[in-house]
């Protein structure tokens, strides 16, 4: 599905990325774990298309496309969900009003007429009960007045609601309490198939006993420096990245 | 100055053929308007648009053709009223002060040449008469028909609302051309005690046009003036807002989207007279500038001594589209009462790219996701309409207008 060679890439002149490998096949959850800094988030955006980063080297493919050619709002027509680490507030923007419009966009990019307004609100009340949020979300203005929990659980209802083909989970576990992190999993989880790929992007090990990985990798300036099964996680969260990074050099 | 030798020869045809009740009254506003001369940006007051650049042109009094729009119970073209309503009491200004709907003071001189210019003039107009405790939705068409070049068009409309009465009126001022016409338009409301109106305006596009607008506002106790006014950028464009809170629990709402692109200019200036205690104001004006055009805010707030308790709001927003727009805004407060609340703030800024980028991270086009925010950036200026169906035409007719980025 996804095939990262030598992705390097810089947002203001500094470097950030720098030489990375990654191929994510159909069904597979992958998960990127480092310290601060290490490049977890660029990573996320850059396979999202995020204009301020600037790819200098390498490739990305998409389904043996050129990922790199396409500018973000095709990326997400094309199937690429990205879940934000900080949710933007969008005053004025009803949160029914948004996702139809995304839903709409993106069935238009693929030949499909709108969607009937009452198929699309089955799929509105089904989905918000997965992600266990309030109904009265909706009318409300996307993210505005939402708690911190409550976004990232509207980041994932969005998920669920556009069924994307590889999402991108950035950080989706921080600011959450243990009840909101299992609703989110639960959330991810329950969309979990064979033709869905899912890249995970966290600094902490918790998250991942909800979100199973089948491969942990850990990023280290801009590099991926040690790749696993979920066990790595286990052993992150022992030992520190600083002893494991310091094995992985030897 | 070319302009006033014009405007001199025009005045004496119409005061020869206006009525002798306010002939008098109409000699001493064109007279004032000769001593102070058309002003020039060297005042203050019109710092940033420049009348005097209308100086070398000769207009001639425009005149009325006809003109049909079933969809309105009023039509005034060129300051003639065309069409009436069954529905309320309509009339010309004559016959409204032969009947003392309106009264000659209406016509008193100001220190605003334009206003002035405009009550020497304005024979013709319109007069819309609401009774006490009356409910009404009524449309207004105001046209200007600009299709012959050099005209100067003075549309008058006075309203008076009861006491207690509760009325929404939308008024469109449509431009049937595209010729320089200089319209100097006046429109007067006297709302009586506990009276409630409403005042919707789609002032559409128009090349060419120099546009001079005084909205003058009258209010009693506790009578509340809403009012929701949407303007497009012109070759000049300048409204005023006049807003006196004569007695105690009075309440305004000025609320007001602009417009502009290319070169054009749009300036409002707003003055809120708090005169009695316990009176409020709550204002915001949004502006969306493009291309090189000009936009100008300043809004006054005036609290008199001893309006007590007096809470005034003001809020004025601006989105630059391009590095070449210009935005003037500037907040005036005269305060000489010690126990009130005011409050202003003015903002600058370009959409926000953060939310663009959101949008558009979940498959909408960019040039979707601009219209979106700016959309959700006007809506907050039109909540709280009463009249749903003013509230969706204008919300189109700016969604319509709003100008392209760089």
């Amino acid at each position: 599905m996804l095939k990262i060679e030598n992705l390097h890439a810089s947002v203001e002149e500094i470097s950030i990325l720098n030489g990375i490998n990654l191929e994510i096949k159909a069904g597979e959850t992958h998960a990127i774990m480092g310290p601060n800094g290490s490049g977890k988030s660029t990573l996320a955006q850059v396979i999202a298309g995020h204009e301020d980063y600037e790819v200098e080297k390498g490739s990305i493919e998409y389904f043996g496309e050129d990922l790199l050619e396409l500018d973000v709002d095709e990326r997400a027509c094309e199937g690429i969900f990205l879940a934000f680490q900080y949710p933007v507030e969008l005053p004025g923007v009803n949160n029914t009003y948004f996702l139809k419009s995304a839903l709409n966009a993106q069935r238009k990019h693929r030949g499909e007429d709108d969607i009937d307004a009452m198929d699309f609100m089955d799929i509105i009340s089904d989905k918000i009960k997965l992600l266990n949020l309030k109904e009265s979300l909706l009318k409300r203005p996307v993210n505005e007045g939402f708690s911190g929990g409550e976004k990232k659980r509207n980041e994932i209802f969005q998920m669920a609601v556009l069924e994307p083909k590889l999402a991108l989970l950035d950080e989706t576990d921080s600011g959450l309490d243990i009840d909101a992190l299992k609703i989110v999993a639960n959330g991810v989880n329950a969309m979990k198939s064979p033709e869905r790929s899912t890249l995970v992007v966290t600094h902490y090990q918790r998250l991942l006993n909800y979100i199973v990985p089948d491969f942990v990798h850990v990023l280290v300036n801009g590099k991926i420096v040690k790749s696993g099964d979920k066990n790595l996680a286990l052993e992150l969260e022992e030992k520190g990245y600083e002893e494991v990074i310091k094995e992985a050099n030897e | 100055m070319k302009v006033l030798h014009k405007i001199e020869s025009d005045f004496e045809k119409t005061i020869a053929n206006s009525g002798s009740e306010t002939k008098g009254i109409r000699i001493d506003n064109f007279n004032e308007f000769k001593k102070m001369g058309i002003p020039t940006s060297k005042q203050e007051f019109w710092k940033f648009t420049n009348p005097s650049v209308i100086k070398d042109f000769e207009f001639t009094l425009g005149v009325t053709n006809d003109f049909e729009d079933d969809k309105f119970d009023i039509v005034i073209v060129n300051g003639k009223l065309t069409k009436k309503t069954d529905n309320i009491k309509v009339n010309d200004i004559h016959g409204s002060l032969g009947e003392k709907d309106i009264s000659n003071k209406i016509f008193e001189k100001t220190n605003n040449p334009f206003i002035n210019l405009n009550n020497a003039f304005s024979t013709d107009g319109c007069v819309i008469s609401f009774e006490d405790n009356v409910e009404k939705e009524i449309s207004v068409l105001n046209v200007i028909d600009n299709t012959a070049s050099k005209q100067i068009t003075y549309p008058r409309i006075i309203v008076n609302a009861g006491e207690n009465s509760n009325i929404s009126i939308l008024e469109e001022i449509r431009f049937l051309g595209s010729k320089d016409n200089l319209v100097n338009s006046v429109t007067n409301f006297d709302l009586g005690e506990g009276a409630k109106v409403e005042h919707v305006i789609i002032d559409d596009y128009s090349e060419n046009t120099y546009h001079i607008s005084n909205v003058l506002v009258k209010q009693k106790r506790d009578s509340t003036f809403s009012s929701y006014n949407y303007s497009n950028g012109k070759k000049l464009a300048r409204k005023d807002f006049i807003i006196e809170l004569k007695e105690r629990g009075a309440h305004c709402d000025l609320r007001g989207v602009y417009l502009a692109d290319q070169k054009n200019h749009i300036d409002h200036h707003t003055i809120i007279e708090h005169e009695d205690e316990h009176c409020t104001s709550n204002e915001l004006y949004k502006g969306i500038l493009s291309g090189k055009s000009t936009g100008v805010f300043n809004g006054r707030i005036h609290v008199h001594n001893g309006a007590q308790k007096t809470d005034a709001i003001q809020s004025n927003q601006n989105l630059l589209l391009s590095n070449n727009a210009i935005i003037h805004t500037k907040p005036e407060l005269e305060i000489y009462a010690d126990d009130v609340k005011c409050t202003h703030g003015a903002t600058i800024g370009q959409l926000d790219e953060k939310g663009i980028f959101y949008l558009r991270a979940r498959g909408i086009k960019r040039e979707e996701a601009q219209k979106m925010m700016m959309r959700a950036y006007i809506g907050e200026v039109l909540s709280g309409m009463k009249n749903s169906v003013a509230e969706e035409k204008l919300l189109e007719k700016i969604i319509e207008n709003i100008p392209e980025g760089d």
